[in-house]
């Protein structure tokens, strides 16, 4: 059971500016801050360490500063790590660090194994393709140099995701933000990763585009079996979605486990106090 | 008939930094044991720690101290108050499941999709889960007209109907139910206690939190009475 | 006023200073020796602006020499204005022969046009390239294309492609199809029509790509695979002249330019003003044809 994982994070940290001996201890959520009072260096993820195993669904729910977008963003490439480590089962069976890898196998791994949906869809999403070029992009760094399949995938995926299908030639400029997203989560699942990261993807849309948007991640999760990494800012969102939680304060995890217990039997004051404050 | 499940010294104490470090002692030193194939009820006044105790078996509530030993259908035997939380979903994926006393209304969703999905989640196809369900929801007399609608709006009994259904359908090794037949009719309860006992004779156990005499009396093999969160008294059927 | 007694002519020879020269030849070299990748290089002033072929410029004044015979086209014309500039300037400077002969020439530069006339070993085609970078339209920043040729990042141009069919249903609207070049890095051929890029594959000249304004040089060395971007099901297709003649030869089978006379009729005449010459007058010189697939 134990060797069954998707993912393995260990000790995964960044650091922004001056890494001296003793940071990660002047830091945190007892100190309560993440600037180091020595050097004004500021630790936002701080030796993290986690599984996650196929199928399932994990919540990093935390305050602005805790570092949750921080983590995924440096699991997907676009933030280097300090330091730390993490093994993904379908890369060289989970033998070798990804951040080992060279630049060229990185890039297979985002394009090929992971999927990732940003907050602002214009960070997922390039406005001037069209919807369908957006998920064409993914297929073609997939090597499938087909039109006619390239269409009948981008089709059968905006259908999945509740995309009006004649507005694929249009650029998601025109579109309203929850199908913008929708699109984004097309274009993520089109190559069928194992691993899909969701970075405060419903953060900022009206209530109801977000439960909607909520619906179709859900569906799509039960579907498909992706295992997912949700990170949230929000309590219900987490609820909705996720098995298992890790909450963060100040780049550290202060308190993990499973998301009904993290909200109906909360063990860390902090975690109390985020509970007690779900509207 | 092999044990199933061992609580050994179990003890729950629920400390709220958030109100000045209040200390609630909910379980004192709990040991239990819950035979395969039997059917034990729990039973007590308002809060004396009947539902505090099955969460914690269910891993909703973190025991302070204790072991709950559970046998898994592979012989394995897996302490839930301090398993893997990975192992703890996968019980609870395939052998274990828990009905509230309140149906946690999953948004969005209708009735029939509720209950059927859990099937489809273990490997049935859509038509055979809707089959089912429809199946268990004529026994519970859940009206045909609320199949498709969600369950948010339905009253109290409705919404348990809902909720014993899908705790029901998929046939758990290990079932913890709190409360099947408060806010129902005679008529419904004796349809629940019968599907229960049904479950029990295909092999299920069941943990049955109840206050009705009725079902007490027509249910359980053994019951156990707690006070206080201290277990009283251990009476047969 | 101090005479400069020690050299006759004020300027080096071919213009441009040993120095100079000696490092766009390095920088061709190297060129050469990676097919498609755009080498960067120093660009020196010259008496033209930058936009007017001064890359082009560059590669034949590095290269020529008094026994060359030089041939400078411009849309395919030996008679157009800046052909005629660039030319008689290379003379000046090169003391070199002449020729509107595509066959005689040694050294062809050319603007937007690739002979009709099969080129051999002895030839050398250098091509003015306004924009070196094929994927200047995808992507603003340098720094990052040049990460894209480095990991073979092309997706994004390939997007392109697929916008183009998606839109109008042809692969590229205008000139300049983007070419993967050895197997290895995109480029582009310079705005050449659809026509001229067959001719770039296994070819026995040699091409070379100045790209003044930009700094670039690329080449496509002889008998180098040279391969359109085209999709499995949508595939690269030549300009079709279908049923059309040249009103001035009455031949078809070449690249046309369609013309309006003073009447406002639409006739159509090879573009390739020297190769018109030839068919006009005696047998066809010999051509590499592309057929469109079905």
């Amino acid at each position: 059971m134990d060797n069954n994982w998707l993912l393995r994070v260990q000790n995964l940290t960044k650091i922004y500016g001056q890494a001296t001996p003793g940071v990660l201890e002047r830091t945190g959520p007892l100190a309560n801050t993440n600037i180091d009072p020595k050097t004004g260096a500021v630790v936002a993820v701080s030796n993290i360490s986690f599984d996650l195993y196929p199928g399932e669904v994990l919540g990093i729910v935390g305050e602005s500063g805790s570092g949750k977008s921080t983590l995924v963003q440096m699991l997907y490439f676009d933030q280097e790590a300090t330091s730390g480590e993490v093994n993904f089962k379908p890369v060289e069976d989970g033998k070798i660090n990804l951040f080992d890898l060279s630049n060229q196998k990185k890039r297979y791994t985002r394009n090929h194994l992971m999927g990732m949906v940003y907050q602002n869809p214009r960070d997922g999403l390039n406005f001037r393709f069209s919807s369908g070029g957006n998920i064409a992009e993914k297929l073609l760094m997939a090597n499938v140099f087909h039109v006619g399949k390239i269409r009948i995938r981008g089709t059968d995926l905006l259908t999945k995701t509740e995309v009006p299908v004649k507005r694929m030639d249009e650029s998601p400029a025109r579109f309203s933000g929850g199908m913008q997203q929708r699109v984004q989560i097309a274009k993520a699942i089109a190559n069928n990763p194992p691993l899909l990261l969701l970075d405060e993807v419903t953060s900022g849309l009206d209530v109801s585009v977000q439960a909607k948007v909520l619906d179709l991640i859900r569906g799509l999760q039960q579907d498909l079996g992706i295992s997912m990494i949700v990170v949230s800012h929000d309590l219900g969102v987490i609820r909705m979605l996720t098995d298992r939680t890790m909450v963060l304060k100040h780049g550290h995890i202060v308190e993990q486990g499973l998301t009904d217990q993290i909200l109906q039997d909360p063990q860390h004051g902090y975690t109390q106090l985020l509970v007690s404050s779900l509207l | 008939m092999e044990k199933l499940l061992q609580i050994i010294d179990l003890q729950k104490k629920f400390e709220l930094h958030i109100l000045n470090e209040k200390q609630i002692d909910a379980l004192h030193q709990v040991t239990c044991d819950v035979n395969e194939g039997e059917i034990l009820a729990l039973t007590g006044k308002s809060g004396s720690g009947k539902s505090t105790l099955m969460k914690c078996i269910y891993r909703t509530y973190l025991a302070s101290s204790g072991q709950i030993l559970y046998r898994t259908a592979q012989g394995e035997i897996i302490d839930l108050a301090t398993a893997n939380e990975h192992v703890v979903l996968r019980v609870r994926k395939t052998e274990m499941t828990y009905c509230s006393q309140f149906l946690q209304v999953i948004p969005r969703v209708s009735a029939m999709d509720v209950v059927a999905s859990g099937l489809v989640a273990r490997g049935r196809s859509m038509e055979e889960a809707r089959s089912a369900t429809s199946e268990c929801f004529e026994r519970l007399s859940l009206p045909k007209e609320l199949w498709d609608a969600y369950p948010s709006t339905f009253s109290g009994g409705e919404q348990q109907r809902v909720n014993i259904a899908r705790a029901m359908i998929s046939r758990p090794r290990i079932l913890l139910v709190d409360e099947p037949t408060a806010s129902l009719d005679l008529k419904t309860k004796d349809a629940v206690i019968e599907m229960l006992l049904d479950l029990k004779r295909a092999g299920t156990s069941i943990i049955l939190i109840t206050h009705d005499e009725h079902t007490l009396t027509k249910m359980s093999d053994r019951s156990l009475h707690l006070e206080n969160g201290r277990l009283k008294e251990v009476v047969y059927a | 006023m101090i005479e400069n007694k020690k050299y006759k002519d004020s300027f080096n020879y071919a213009y441009i200073d040993e120095f100079t020269k000696k490092e766009i030849r390095r920088k061709t070299l190297k060129a050469v020796c990676i097919p498609g990748y755009q080498v960067p290089y120093s660009s020196p002033e010259m008496p033209i602006s930058r936009g007017w072929g001064t890359g082009g410029l560059h590669l034949t004044l590095s290269l020529v020499g008094p026994n060359d015979v030089l041939k400078v086209i411009d849309q395919g014309s030996d008679a157009s204005v800046n052909a005629c500039n660039l030319r008689l300037f290379v003379q000046e400077m090169a003391k070199c022969a002449l020729t509107f002969n595509t066959g005689e020439a040694t050294i062809i530069q050319s603007r937007h046009r690739v002979p009709e006339e099969i080129m051999t070993e002895k030839q050398i085609l250098v091509l003015q390239v306004p924009q070196p970078e094929p994927l200047r339209g995808v992507e603003r920043h340098e720094a990052k294309t040049r990460m894209m040729h480095a990991e073979a990042d092309y997706a994004k141009i390939w997007v392109t492609l697929y916008e183009a069919y998606v839109r109008s249903g042809a692969l590229r609207s205008g000139a300049g199809h983007p070419i993967m070049v050895n197997g290895r890095y995109v480029a582009t051929p310079s705005p050449i029509p659809s026509w001229d890029v067959p001719n770039l594959s296994m070819a026995r000249c040699l091409y070379l790509f100045g790209a003044g304004r930009e700094k670039r040089i690329h080449c496509i060395p002889p008998f180098t695979r040279v391969e359109p971007l085209e999709f499995e099901d949508i595939r690269f297709k030549v300009e079709e002249f279908v049923d059309i003649k040249c009103s001035a030869s009455g031949e078809d089978k070449a690249f046309m330019d369609q013309i309006y006379d003073d009447d406002f009729n639409k006739s159509w005449v090879i573009n390739d003003s020297n190769f018109l010459d030839k068919v006009r007058q005696g047998p066809r010189p010999p051509q590499k044809l592309f057929t469109n697939p079905e």
